[in-house]
C-alpha cells in the first residue's frame, strides 16, 4: 500500500502484525456494532438498565494488562472508553448487585453477581486425543466440522429440552465456539442450575487417563436427548472421523481405538489383521472392527460393554466436548462478540442457527482485511455486513420475545 | 428463639402408650418434618450443647457413609445406627408413651435450630450443614411410612399437578417410553429438580420436567434445601446480636469448629520446601500429585485444572510464594519469561493471596478433587482412584513394587467406589513395604555380624492410619510414619540384637 495519505493504514495479509492499538481504536470507531450491541446488553430496554449499568466489562489492553470490573453508565460511555482504551480483548462478565467499578469500594458480601447469559464453551484444544490433522491452536476446515456437530447437538438440546429461544453462538475468532443462551430464565440460573444443565449435556466423561469416556446406563442410554444426539452424531460421523481424519490409518492411530476395546483377545486380532493389511481405509478397518465386535458380543453376552461399543465409540469421538467450568458459573467471563481474536486478528462474528453446515471460519474477515475496504472503498464495509445482519435477526429476537414475556414459567417456587 | 417462657402444657402427656389421632395434634405431629417454625422451648444449657452435639454426630456420621460406605444399603444402614445412637425417632404407631416420642421430636428440633445458628457463621458452614440435613431428610422419608410420606408432601405444599394419560401422550410422544407405563408423571420446571435434570434421569420439553411418582423426594429435598438456605442467611445477620448472651457463642463457636472435614491446616511453615527440594519429595505425594508432578515434567506444562490442584497442594507442604514462582518458571521451560509472566505468574500471586480478591486458598481436599471440576480430555488432574481407568491406575500401582495382591486390593477398593479409603490403603501397603525393606535390611546386617539366632519378627509391620481427607495430610503422614516410626523400629531391631 502506498502511504500517500496519512489517514490510511499500512494493511498487509497477515491479520496479525496488524493488531495495534491504533488500528482497534479506528475499528472500535468505524466497525464496531455499538448499536445493536447496547441493544443486546440493555435487553432492549429503552434507559439504560441494570442489565448494562451493572454488568461487569473487562479489558485486555497493551502489554497484556488486564482490567476486571469495568462498568459503564451507558452506551456513550462504553463507546468512549472503548475508542479511548482500544483493549484487544473484551471479555463479557455477570450482572452484579452495584456498579462493578465500585467493587473495590463495597463490602465484600454486598458486591455479588446476579445474573448472566448460560454460556458455553467448545474449544478445539479438546479434540487434540482424536484429531489427526492439526493441534494445538490450529485448525482446519476438517476439524472445523466437530464444531458443526457440536453446534446442532447443543443447539436442539437448548431449544426442544430446555424451551430456551434466545441462542446466540459464535465464533471465538481461532479455534472454538461459545454459544449464548440469552433468554431471560437462562440468566437467572444460578451456579447449581447451570452445572445440572452442565451435567444433562455432557456426555465424555474422563481425564488423559481414560480411554473409555462414554458410558451410559441401560435407561441413560433411551433417553430423549441421548437418542436424538445419537442420531445427529451418526450423520456426521464416517464423514468426520472415518474419511477425513483417518482415524485408523496408521497403527498409532488405531492403537488409541482399541486401546478402547473392553477385550483383549479383540484388540490382538484386529491389530494383526490391520497390520498385515495396513493401506485399507479407516471406513473398511471400521467396519471390520464393528462386524468383529458383534460377533463377539453375540458370543460373550451384554455383559462386557461389546454390545454397546460402536454407539458408545460414536459418541465419545463426536459428540460435543464443553468447557463445563466456563458454563457452572454465574461469575465466569467470556470473550465477547465482535471483539478481534489477539492471534488470528479475526472477528469474533456471530453464527446462525442455518449457517451451523456452511459456516466457515475462514471466510470470516480479519481486521486487516475490514481496515483495508474502509480505507480503499470509504466507508462502505461489505465484509462485515453479513455478520452483522445476523446479529440484527438476534437482537430482533430478545424484543419479540419480551412482549411475550407473559408465557414465561413461573419461577417463584 | 430459646427464651425464659414457661413451656405450654402438653395436657395428655401420659405414660401410656401414645394415641396416633392425639399425637397428631400435638405440637409435634409427626417425627418427619421440614423445620417450618422454631420451638418455642425452654432448654437448660446442658440440655442446649448436648442435643446440638448428638445432632453433630448423627451429620457427620452421614458425611463419612457417603464417602465409606459400599452401596446405597450399607449407607442406609451406617445412618440407621447412627440415627439409633444418637437421634432417634419413632412413629405415631410405635405404641410408646407419648411422652417419650414428644421428648424425641424436642430434641430433633432443638438440636437442628442450634445448629442453624451455630453453622450460620461462614458461608462453607452453611454449604456444610445444608448439604448433610439434606441428606438427612432424604434418608428419613426413605425411611418412612406411607402414611407419614403422604402427610409431609401434603404440607410442604409442593403444587405438583399430575400429568393426565392424554397429556402424556400428546406432550412426550415416544419420549413417555423412558418412564413404566403405568408411573404416575407430573409437570414441573426443569429448575426444581435439578438433580434429577444432572443425571439425565428425567426427560425435559420445553422447559418442564416430567417427574416419576419415585423421584417426588427429590422436589422435597429442593425446596427444603431452598428454605433451609434462606433461613440460614436469616440467622447469619441474626448471630452478631446475639453477642450479649456469653453463654451461648462459645458453644456456638465450639460446635461448628467440630466439622469434622473442615479445612486442612497446612502443617508445612511457608519457606520449609524450596523449589529444589520439590523432586525429591515426590516419592511422599499421594497418587494425585505423583501423577501431575510426572506429567508437568514430561510435558512442561499443566492445565488448569492441575496448576491449581498441584500449586495449592506445594503452598500447603511450606512452598513459599517467591519458591513457588521460581518452580513453576522452571517447570514450564518451554515457554518465554513474557509468556509466563502474563499467562501464569498472576495466578500462582493470587493462590497466595497477593492479588485478586486476596485471599489466602488452602489446598484442596480429596472431597473436593473428587467431586469438583472432573477432568476432561487433556486434564491430568483429579483423583486416580476416581478418574484413571482401571488398567492406568494398576499400572501406576504396580509402579510402587506393591506385590500383585496388594495392588488388586487397592484396585478393588477404587472399583467399588471407595476412593479415599484405596487411597489410605495404598499408604500403609507402602508404608508396611517400607519397614518390611528395613527391616529386611537391619536382619541383613544383623546376619553379617554372623549372628546364630534368627532375629525376633519385626515389629508388626501392619500399619494402620486415619482415613485420608487431603492430599496433604497423605504426605504428612507419609513423612512422619515413613521416618520416625520405621527408623524407631530399626533402632529397636538392632537394639534387641544379641549382646
Amino acid at each position: 500500500m502506498s502511504g500517500e495519505n496519512d489517514d490510511k493504514m499500512v494493511v498487509d495479509d497477515d491479520g496479525v502484525s496488524e493488531i495495534s492499538p491504533m488500528t482497534l481504536g479506528q475499528y472500535y470507531q468505524r466497525l464496531f456494532p455499538h448499536a445493536l450491541y447496547y441493544r443486546w446488553l440493555n435487553y432492549n430496554s429503552k434507559l439504560a438498565s441494570t442489565e448494562f449499568t451493572h454488568r461487569e466489562f473487562s479489558f485486555t489492553i497493551k502489554d497484556g494488562i488486564y482490567l476486571r470490573y469495568q462498568s459503564f453508565k451507558d452506551s456513550e460511555e462504553f463507546q468512549r472508553e472503548l475508542a479511548r482504551l482500544s483493549p484487544s480483548k473484551i471479555d463479557i462478565g455477570a450482572i452484579f448487585t452495584a456498579q462493578p467499578k465500585h467493587a473495590k469500594s463495597l463490602q465484600p458480601g454486598v458486591f455479588k453477581p446476579v445474573s448472566k447469559e448460560l454460556v458455553f464453551d467448545i474449544d478445539m484444544t479438546d479434540y487434540d486425543d482424536i484429531r489427526t490433522c492439526c493441534q494445538g491452536g490450529g485448525i482446519c476446515i476438517k476439524c472445523w466440522r466437530f464444531m458443526t456437530v457440536a453446534m446442532h447437538v447443543l443447539d436442539r438440546a437448548l431449544r426442544e429440552d430446555f424451551g430456551y429461544t434466545n441462542i446466540m453462538w459464535a465464533y471465538s475468532g481461532r479455534r472454538g465456539v461459545h454459544c449464548w443462551v440469552c433468554d431471560e430464565r437462562a440468566r437467572k440460573l444460578d451456579d447449581a442450575g447451570r452445572k445440572a444443565v452442565a451435567g444433562y449435556l455432557s456426555l465424555i466423561r474422563g481425564g488423559a487417563e481414560q480411554g473409555k469416556k462414554v458410558n451410559l446406563s441401560q435407561r441413560s442410554a433411551h433417553h430423549p436427548h441421548i437418542v436424538r444426539s445419537l442420531e445427529i452424531v451418526e450423520e456426521y460421523f464416517e464423514d468426520i472421523l472415518l474419511v477425513d481424519q483417518e482415524i485408523l490409518l496408521t497403527r498409532d492411530r488405531w492403537t488409541k481405538v482399541l486401546g478402547v476395546l473392553p477385550d483383549e483377545e479383540l484388540r490382538q486380532t484386529l491389530d494383526a489383521q490391520w497390520s498385515k493389511r495396513p493401506d485399507r481405509s479407516s471406513v473398511e478397518k471400521w467396519s471390520e472392527m464393528v462386524d468383529a465386535v458383534d460377533k463377539r458380543a453375540a458370543k460373550r453376552g451384554s455383559k462386557f460393554g461389546l454390545s454397546t461399543f460402536e454407539r458408545d465409540m460414536m459418541l465419545q469421538l463426536t459428540y460435543p466436548r464443553l468447557d463445563e467450568n466456563v458454563t457452572t458459573h454465574v461469575n465466569h467471563l467470556l470473550k465477547s462478540p465482535f471483539c478481534i481474536h489477539p492471534k488470528t486478528g479475526r472477528v469474533c462474528t456471530p453464527i446462525a442457527s442455518d449457517q451451523f453446515d456452511s459456516f466457515d471460519p475462514f471466510a470470516v474477515p480479519t481486521l486487516a482485511q475490514l481496515l483495508r475496504e474502509v480505507n480503499e472503498a470509504g466507508g462502505k464495509i461489505s465484509a462485515m455486513a453479513p455478520h452483522i445482519a445476523v446479529f440484527e435477526a438476534f437482537v430482533a429476537t430478545l424484543s419479540s420475545s419480551r412482549e411475550s414475556a407473559g408465557n414465561q414459567p413461573s419461577l417463584d417456587f | 428463639m430459646f427464651n425464659q417462657r414457661v413451656p405450654k402444657k402438653e395436657g395428655f402427656l401420659a405414660d401410656q402408650p401414645a394415641v396416633p389421632e392425639v399425637v397428631r395434634r400435638s405440637r409435634y405431629p409427626s417425627r418427619l418434618t421440614v423445620y417450618a417454625e422454631a420451638p418455642d422451648v425452654e432448654v437448660s444449657i446442658e440440655e442446649f450443647e448436648a442435643f446440638a452435639l448428638d445432632r453433630l454426630q448423627v451429620l457427620r456420621s452421614i458425611e463419612d457413609a457417603q464417602l465409606r460406605a459400599k452401596g446405597e444399603d450399607d449407607m442406609r444402614k451406617r445412618i440407621c445406627e447412627a440415627l439409633d445412637k444418637h437421634m432417634p425417632t419413632h412413629t405415631n404407631r410405635s405404641k410408646l408413651p407419648a411422652r417419650q416420642l414428644m421428648a424425641e421430636r424436642r430434641k430433633d428440633h432443638v438440636s437442628h435450630f442450634i445448629l442453624r445458628l451455630a453453622f450460620s457463621r461462614t458461608e462453607e458452614l452453611r454449604g456444610w450443614f445444608v448439604r448433610y440435613e439434606s441428606a438427612l431428610l432424604k434418608h428419613r422419608f426413605r425411611e418412612a411410612d406411607l402414611a407419614e410420606k403422604q402427610e409431609l408432601l401434603a404440607s410442604a405444599k409442593l403444587r405438583l399437578a399430575p400429568l393426565s394419560p392424554a397429556d402424556r401422550d400428546a406432550k412426550l410422544g415416544d419420549a413417555s417410553h423412558f418412564y413404566a407405563a403405568q408411573e404416575q408423571l407430573f409437570e414441573v420446571d426443569f429448575e426444581r429438580v435439578l438433580d434429577l435434570v444432572a443425571r439425565s434421569q428425567v426427560v425435559l420439553r420445553a422447559g418442564k420436567a416430567y417427574v416419576p411418582q419415585s423421584e417426588v423426594a427429590t422436589l422435597l429435598i429442593h425446596e427444603f434445601r431452598l428454605s433451609m438456605v434462606r433461613a440460614l442467611g436469616v440467622c447469619a445477620k441474626a448471630l452478631p446480636q446475639m453477642g450479649e448472651d456469653e453463654r451461648l457463642l462459645p458453644v456456638l463457636q465450639n460446635l461448628s469448629n467440630q466439622t469434622a472435614r473442615s479445612e486442612y491446616q497446612s502443617s508445612g511453615a511457608a519457606g520449609a520446601v524450596t523449589a529444589d527440594s520439590i523432586d525429591d519429595l515426590g516419592p511422599s505425594f499421594p497418587l494425585c500429585m505423583q501423577h501431575l508432578h510426572a506429567q508437568l515434567t514430561r510435558d512442561h506444562h499443566l492445565r488448569h485444572g492441575g496448576r491449581m490442584q498441584l500449586g495449592l497442594f506445594l503452598k500447603g507442604i511450606g512452598l513459599s510464594l517467591q519458591e513457588a514462582l521460581v518452580y513453576w518458571r522452571r517447570a514450564f521451560s518451554a515457554m518465554t519469561d513474557d509468556q509466563f509472566q502474563k499467562g501464569y505468574a498472576y495466578n500462582i500471586r493470587h493462590n497466595y493471596g497477593t492479588e485478586g480478591k486476596r485471599a489466602d486458598y488452602t489446598p484442596y481436599s480429596c472431597h473436593r478433587v473428587i467431586m469438583s471440576n472432573p477432568p476432561g480430555p487433556g486434564d491430568h488432574h483429579g483423583c486416580p482412584f476416581r478418574h484413571f481407568s482401571a488398567e492406568r491406575l494398576r499400572a501406576a500401582l504396580h509402579r510402587d513394587c506393591l506385590p500383585d495382591a496388594e495392588v488388586r486390593e487397592v484396585a478393588d477398593l477404587a472399583a467399588a467406589g471407595h476412593y479415599q479409603v484405596a487411597c489410605t490403603r495404598h499408604l500403609e501397603l507402602r508404608l508396611q513395604g517400607r519397614r518390611r525393606r528395613l527391616h529386611q535390611q537391619a536382619a541383613d546386617s544383623a546376619a553379617a555380624t554372623a549372628m546364630p539366632e534368627p532375629l525376633p519378627a519385626a515389629a508388626d509391620p501392619e500399619v494402620r492410619l486415619a482415613a485420608i481427607t487431603s492430599p496433604n495430610q497423605y504426605f504428612d503422614l507419609c513423612v512422619t510414619n515413613g521416618k520416625s516410626p520405621a527408623a524407631a523400629d530399626t533402632t529397636a531391631i538392632l537394639a534387641g540384637a544379641p549382646k
